[in-house]
């Protein structure tokens, strides 16, 4: 039936839950291309017939006119799915700048197709232009503070890391109290939590 | 949701497109051939006026009848994934008016069931009755869990700050530093 794959690859992106991402189905996507191609032959050889006819593409009703009317509607409907499926990955890739940083762990980066790491890097890179300008690291503080500072327990070795003017040796399960938006990356890298003793 | 099956009737031909009858010899579509077509594409040759369209079969009698007699208890996710959004945009293409009250009907008699089980179901038991739900029921199911969760939380109070839940699926593996005394 016309337009199934390309439901098929929305229906990836509607299983997955929100804010995951799925492996770019590249497969998928280009048959799905292979389909539009072969719709746009079809269309134009039904143009060519009735122009042969010395029909007005226009105005003419028959069955020909029909056949190219549903392959145009199956051609659009295609190209809409694909969009659809780019943008939604498109909106999670963005998300995950703001979520855990500029750099993307392995098993993230290759969910993701070529493109979409280009991407990812370039709209890194205006983020990052913009706050340095701003001097503003707008990525900390998401959920409104109620203390400058917060206890936190360290999950994994991070190893010696200078934060502002004090130099911290980050060992796994030792406890620091540490200045919030310092702490923030970390935790949502998932190598910190916060502690509530 | 678009790709709901809607029987229709054509009522002209159309050339080239013979995969969408299956009963067809040639690479035509007859007038008049009777045929399964997603919605998407139903609808716009509803509006071209090249088919006409059937009252999909979840709208039947039948199905209005066990929703009468107990609503909570039918499978409409078997019948239609999308069943209340697919009735409203049927509705305009079939001219039957009284779709609208049925599904009014139904949704007001399944949304009591839905949102008190939400709150007092365990997560074992909501196996039985999640798969007789649609896609629109579900959602709704499950925003009432995640609000009473939220709730929950905010009054216990505690950590706001998490990790990116992105990173959460995969924790990773641990040799055990301690191994257990025999």
């Amino acid at each position: 039936m016309y337009g199934r794959r390309a439901s098929q690859l929305l229906g990836e992106l509607a299983a997955a839950e929100t804010g995951q991402l799925t492996v770019y189905n590249s497969d998928t996507f280009d048959q799905v291309i292979k389909e539009c191609n072969e719709h746009n032959v079809q269309l134009q050889s039904l143009f060519r017939k009735m122009e042969e006819q010395n029909l007005d593409i226009q105005t003419t009703r028959n069955e020909d006119y029909f056949g190219a009317v549903i392959h145009h509607l199956s051609l659009a409907r295609n190209k809409r799915c694909l969009m659809a499926y780019m943008y939604n990955r498109a909106e999670t890739i963005q998300s995950l700048r703001w979520k855990i940083g500029k750099k993307l762990p392995q098993e993230i980066q290759e969910k993701l197709s070529f493109s979409e790491g280009e991407y990812f890097k370039n709209h890194s890179a205006a983020i990052d232009s913009y706050m340095s300008e701003l001097d503003l690291d707008l990525t900390v503080d998401m959920i409104p503070p109620k203390d400058p500072y917060i206890q936190i327990r360290v999950l994994d070795d991070i190893g010696e890391v200078s934060l502002g003017d004090l130099e911290i040796s980050l060992t796994r399960h030792s406890v620091h109290f540490l200045r919030r938006t310092d702490a923030e990356q970390f935790i949502s890298q998932g190598l910190m939590e916060e502690f509530l003793g | 949701m678009e790709e709901e099956p809607m029987s229709v009737v054509f009522q002209v031909g159309a050339n080239g497109v013979g995969l969408l009858d299956p009963g067809s010899e040639t690479n035509n579509v007859e007038k008049g051939a009777k045929v399964d077509l997603p919605f998407w594409l139903a609808h716009d040759l509803y509006l071209r006026q090249a088919t006409s369209i059937n009252v999909p079969a979840c709208f039947n009698q039948k199905t209005r009848k066990e929703i009468q007699a107990d609503a909570a208890c039918v499978d409409l996710r078997m019948r239609c994934p999308y069943f209340y959004e697919l009735g409203c945009k049927t509705v305009p293409l079939v001219g039957d008016k009284s779709i609208g009250s049925f599904l009014l009907q139904a949704f007001s008699s399944r949304y009591k069931e839905v949102l008190s089980k939400s709150h007092s179901t365990p997560t074992t038991t909501a196996s039985k009755f999640l798969p007789r739900l649609t896609k629109e029921e579900t959602q709704l199911f499950e925003a009432a869990q995640s609000s009473m969760a939220s709730f929950k939380k905010w009054r216990v109070g505690g950590s706001r700050l998490e990790k990116a839940s992105i990173l959460g699926k995969k924790r990773k593996t641990t040799l055990p530093i301690d191994p257990p005394s025999p």
